[in-house]
């Protein structure tokens, strides 16, 4: 059984590649959402034979910014290399004044993506959206809202919730955490007012009674949650945390095209599609000129917000 | 690295002074930055710049006293310093960071080995160089290829592992 | 079923042949990735996940159990014998444990770490196993300026840790928080210190400083001094093993260390850390032996590590019961538990049972299985110290640097090395402890980020801070621990005016 392993260890490692050679640039520290994807992507590849030796490689930095620009520097015309992005990404990318953008790599395909769940503690006096309005309403600062690294999705989500209600964003009490785990402590033990965070960070919590969700910004109610959207609770929000794959600058329509096939096989692929679901992924795959007009549509809304909460001149 | 001798008793202690002058020069940029930063202390009324201005002053203050020590010469002595070792050393990791990326993890890693074995005393390079090599190669090989490390591969990686 | 039915029906499947064997390449491989500098439990973790991928949920729930626990000693076994601490946990393992290993103690300072890291990974496996759900009720109860206390707590305690002289000591502490400023501030996004550098703007990483400082800071030290042809290594001396003496030293510091080290592991903004400074002044101040701190102390081994390993279990508290990762190495185990299907939640207990306890039964036998190779291991890692030093240092720092690009190929990380590496050797010309900088570089952030949020969510009243009892205990015990040690010198020798003018010996 030792050999076992150790033999398809070997197998699996100096396999000659008859085909695409994927590597694929994790912009985070292994661990993270991005990180996983990349491996998950890794994996699936080399178990359909998309590509036999895919190679993960992790470069940290600055919400996925310098993953970002080493990558686009790196690999002109390089149809073999990937990487991993998503909504934060772009948000990052306009705090950090970063020079290089998503319009200098090929964005393939959205894969998977999660939708922010706004959230009270079971104890709170606060029953629904419109109760938390109200309070946000009659003193911003005294609404104390959890949420990740400052200039992230929660910190955007609450942004627009403030500027939707009619709320100068400026004047939030955001308190960043570290990570979803950090700030889902400090909701739990009751330290603020309300959480943001993704949905999938929440839904335990959630099924055993001891949060209380208010509203998920998704477009329309999500199955299996019993919650109503931002849209419904009079905010007019639709925002999703999604997680990307792009391609190096500079390729030619017909190496898009081969990398595009690519990541949709493995999209599609029933193994894709078993891993989504044991990590409690979404299935939000868009690619083409669909997820082109998307990403604009996203930077454009992004700016505009993070220009109203004062991270961005 | 220069030849530090002890100072004879009661003179200022010259390299004691030039610390006292770089924890100043540290206090100094930190100050600077921070006056740079907008102030968004938000509800906390404690801002991103107020905890650098804290430790700015608190160097400046370790700096006098640094000045202080120096003068009354209350540093430790220091043991003589051979300066050709460190700058093999120095050398081999200067020249691993330049070659990485192009001549491939295990020469350039080959060099440092090489390097700092000579800072040591092993002092023939001609036979420490490939045994450097050899020996970062097996590393590569158990690392990148069975452990799927990312290291960087150069022509030597290439020659064995094409494509890899 | 009760609780007790459960552990030991996971026991069973834990304890096959089968089940052992892959406790057993777990742990070889954990161990062998976890001994390289600069590659932490975390890393090392996220590394060889994959290998546990193409085992069957059982086996691989064994093996990675093995791969965590090999990789955290690992860790230590470095740190003891070349001062290069792989990871910010073992940083303080390294101050007496490599005096000792230059004494020719290697042998009982490993062997100290390894027993005294079996001894808290099982009794923290057991309380995580029995008193979990209300473990972490308390743990919740430490909201920001509750950790800002404990964050002031472990700065003054740092003192232990700030050598001889007061000036020096501050100096190296405040570099270290100065550096500790660099890059994005967490709070409001604003860019520190960066300069415009993108490579700065997630700050210095904790990682690459700790292994610049002690494996490059060191190998230049020794390679610059003049008299080394007199000095032949003394790899052991006596045993390889604890004498009785070391024994009687030692079960109490293995002990206290768990006690230290497992709550603050439970806590959602702990980190091992923090525990292994406050275990190492611990024994520091009830040592019978103060004067031997700094010159290879066995309760400066004991404590810390001890205190490494129950915090690592106290990491699965939340984990397990609520389905937070407070830690990197935590964040990649959940990633490894939905693998297995199991997601942790308030409910995992009651709805998977055979996984969880399947799990933490696998965690006691990874953790025996551990100590059973390690301990046989020894002689053969002391043996280390013989290697004649141009192969030695060579090693050192060809996996020093492996480690680095290994974690962040850039040439930025390892310019980086080199400028640290060139600092740790300044530094310690002159007499400045190397420990004190890169605390100041970890606890910095924390303390700030702490008590700017405790600020910020009572719109800046600074009275919050003393006004939940458990944050008004922790800073009595800081003032404490400052003041009483100032008046003892005041009363016994006037030693006071010296300490404060600088040198004391």
């Amino acid at each position: 059984m030792k050999h076992l392993v150790l033999a398809s260890l070997f197998a699996s490692a100096i396999a000659l590649p008859a085909m695409a050679d994927y590597t694929i640039i994790a912009p985070a520290n292994p661990g993270g959402g991005w990180d996983q994807t990349a491996r998950t992507m890794q994996q699936v590849m080399q178990e359909d034979g998309i590509s036999p030796s895919a190679q993960v490689q992790n470069v940290p930095g600055a919400g996925g910014t310098i993953g970002l620009a080493q990558f686009s520097s790196q690999n002109k015309g390089n149809p073999d290399a990937l990487i991993v992005g998503g909504y934060v990404m772009v948000g990052a990318i306009l705090t950090n004044n970063s020079p290089v953008s998503l319009k200098d790599v090929t964005p393939i395909a959205r894969l998977t993506g999660e939708y922010e769940a706004i959230v009270v503690p079971a104890a709170s006096d606060i029953q629904d959206m419109a109760g938390l309005v109200a309070k946000l309403k009659e003193n911003p600062g005294a609404v104390s809202w959890a949420g990740g690294s400052a200039g992230g999705t929660d910190h955007i989500a609450v942004g627009m919730i403030a500027k939707a209600a009619g709320v100068d964003p400026t004047k939030i009490n955001y308190i960043a955490y570290s990570g979803g785990g950090e700030a889902l402590a400090a909701i739990l033990g009751n330290q603020v007012t309300a959480g943001v965070s993704s949905l999938g960070e929440f839904e335990a919590q959630v099924k055993a009674g001891t949060l209380r969700l208010l509203a998920v910004s998704a477009p329309e109610r999500i199955e299996g949650v019993d919650a109503p959207t931002l849209k419904e609770s009079g905010l007019d929000i639709d925002l999703q945390n999604w997680r990307m794959v792009a391609a190096a600058p500079g390729l030619s329509d017909e190496q898009k095209a081969k990398v595009t096939a690519d990541i949709e096989k493995m999209a599609k692929s029933e193994n894709w599609q078993k891993q989504l679901s044991d990590k409690g992924w979404m299935d939000t795959y868009l690619a083409g000129p669909e997820f082109d007009a998307q990403l604009e549509a996203d930077v454009t809304a992004t700016q505009a917000i993070l220009k109203d909460i004062g991270l961005v001149k | 690295m220069s030849d530090f001798r002890p100072e004879p008793q009661r003179r200022p202690d010259w390299a004691a002074l030039v610390i006292a002058v770089f924890l100043a020069l540290v206090a100094g940029v930190m100050l600077w930055d921070s006056a740079r930063l907008a102030d968004l202390g938000g509800y906390s009324g404690v801002g991103p710049a107020s905890v650098p201005r804290v430790v700015a002053y608190c160097l400046l203050g370790l700096a006098g006293w640094t000045a202080l020590a120096a003068f009354r010469g209350d540093f430790p002595e220091r043991e003589p310093q051979n300066p050709s070792p460190i700058l093999w050393i120095v050398a081999g990791l200067a020249a691993q960071l330049m070659l990485l990326h192009i001549a491939g993890f295990s020469i350039a890693t080959g060099i440092l080995f090489a390097f700092t074995a000579r800072a040591f005393g092993k002092r023939n390079l001609a036979m420490t160089l490939p045994i450097g090599i050899v020996f970062a190669f097996a590393v590569w090989v158990i690392f990148a290829k069975l452990l799927m490390l990312h290291l960087p591969p150069g022509p030597l990686e290439h020659l064995f592992f094409p494509g890899g | 079923m009760g609780a007790f039915d459960f552990l030991m029906q996971g026991l069973a499947t834990a304890a096959e042949p089968m089940m052992l064997l892959y406790a057993l390449i777990g742990v070889t491989l954990g161990t062998a990735v976890g001994v390289l500098p600069g590659i932490g439990p975390a890393l090392t973790v996220a590394l060889l996940l994959p290998v546990t991928y193409r085992l069957d949920p059982a086996g691989s729930l064994i093996m990675f159990a093995g791969i965590y626990y090999g990789g955290m000693y690992g860790g230590s076994t470095t740190s003891i014998l070349l001062n290069t601490p792989g990871e910010s946990a073992s940083i303080i393992t390294a101050l007496e444990g490599n005096k000792m290993a230059r004494r020719g103690r290697g042998g009982p300072a490993l062997a100290t770490a390894a027993i005294g890291s079996f001894v808290a990974g099982l009794i923290a496996t057991l309380l995580l196993a029995f008193l979990a759900p209300s473990i972490v009720q308390i743990a919740l109860k430490m909201g920001p300026r509750e950790n800002f206390a404990l964050m002031v707590l472990a700065f003054v305690t740092v003192s232990a840790a700030l050598g001889d002289s007061a000036l020096r000591g501050l100096t190296s502490l405040f570099l270290g928080l100065a550096l500790a400023c660099v890059g994005i501030d967490q709070l409001t996004g604003q860019a520190r210190l960066s300069f415009g550098v993108p490579e700065l703007l997630d700050g210095i990483e904790v990682t690459t400083m700790a292994v610049a400082m002690f494996a490059v800071g060191e190998a230049l030290a020794i390679a610059g001094t003049r008299v080394q042809a007199d000095e032949s290594v003394t790899a052991v001396k006596g045993s390889v093993w604890m004498s009785r003496k070391d024994w009687a030293r030692s079960w109490k510091p293995w002990l206290r260390g768990t006690a230290i080290g497992f709550p603050i592991g439970a806590m959602p903004a702990g980190g091992a850390e923090i525990g292994t400074f406050l275990s190492y002044a611990t024994e520091k101040k009830l040592s019978k032996h103060p004067e031997e701190f700094g010159n290879g102390a066995i309760e400066g081994v004991a404590g810390p590590e001890a205190a490494n390993n129950a915090s690592a279990a106290g990491t699965l508290v939340p984990l397990l019961t609520l389905g937070l990762p407070t830690s990197a190495t935590a964040a990649i185990m959940l990633a490894g538990f939905q693998q297995f299907g199991l997601q942790p939640g308030p409910l995992l207990f009651a709805t998977n049972p055979t996984l969880v306890w399947g799990l933490i039964a696998s965690l006691l036998i990874a953790n025996a299985m551990l100590l059973i190779l390690n301990l046989p291991l020894i002689g053969l890692w002391v043996k280390l110290l013989t290697v004649p030093k141009p192969w030695l240092y060579a090693g050192i720092l060809l996996f020093a640097t492996l480690g680095t690009i290994g974690a962040n190929p850039s040439s930025f990380e390892l310019g980086m090395l080199l400028g640290f590496g060139v600092l740790g050797y300044v530094m310690r010309l002159f007499g400045y402890p190397i420990a004190p900088i890169v605390v100041g570089l970890i606890l910095g952030p924390m303390a700030e980020q702490q008590l700017r949020r405790a600020l910020s969510i009572s719109q800046g009243d600074w009275t919050v801070l003393v006004q939940s009892p458990i944050a008004a205990t922790l800073l009595a015990l800081a003032a404490l621990a400052l003041i009483v040690p100032l008046i003892l010198r005041a009363r016994g020798k006037g030693q006071v005016l010296t300490q404060m003018a600088g040198d004391e010996d």
